[in-house]
């Protein structure tokens, strides 16, 4: 019976849905830095475009908070990976 | 393809971290094909929960002077990778507290 599925279609499968994962994940994380770097950055409401102490804020906050990630992201995979090595070693 | 969600720097390609990884250990050898896709679906979506969850936490925690550098400073730095050890902490002790509290149960 499971034979139908081929191993190849399975990875197929495996590959489409965490594609779909990352670019949903992807949107959220864009949407989640906008509002955070609005409400950390935008307080003066006399004009309706930003200005040049705003811009310069929005800058930093956008590329600090990318190194943030990136750095979570390293941290996170050595952690994962230790995490997963005591898992072998108490043999599940 | 998005410099990766899992973070640009660590250029792992998500396979290397989805099933098998944060301890799901399902024994998926002798699963249907569409049990075995769902929990893989699953680990991977408890694991960008988490890393979602560690951006916050750390953002908040770490990132107290905002913004007077583009890079990461030291101490920020420093906070960070701490933040990330202590979250895993917390993880491990608080899922053997759990299991010990449902034992004597």
């Amino acid at each position: 019976m499971y034979n139908n599925y081929g191993a190849s279609y399975q990875e197929q499968r495996l590959q489409q849905m965490m594609e779909q994962k990352q670019l949903k994940d992807f949107m959220r994380m864009y949407s989640n830095l906008v509002s955070r770097c609005f409400d950390d950055c935008v307080a003066d409401f006399t004009s309706n475009t930003l200005n040049d102490k705003e811009l310069t804020c929005v800058n930093r906050c956008t590329q600090k908070n990318m190194k943030l990630n990136e750095r979570i992201g390293q941290r996170f995979a050595e952690e994962n990976a230790k995490l997963m090595e005591d898992q072998a070693k108490m043999g599940r | 393809m998005f410099g990766g969600v899992f973070g640009g720097g660590s250029q792992k390609p998500a396979g290397q971290m989805a099933p098998g990884g944060m301890g799901g250990g399902m024994g998926q050898a002798q699963m249907d094909p569409n049990a075995q896709l769902a929990a893989a679906e699953q680990e991977m979506e408890m694991v960008t929960d988490m890393f979602a969850r560690l951006g916050d936490l750390c953002y908040r925690k770490c990132l107290i002077q905002r913004y007077s550098d583009e890079e990461l400073t030291k101490a920020e730095s420093v906070c960070t990778d701490r933040c990330v050890a202590k979250y895993f902490q917390v993880n491990r002790e608080v899922s053997e507290k759990l299991a010990k509290l449902s034992q004597t149960n």
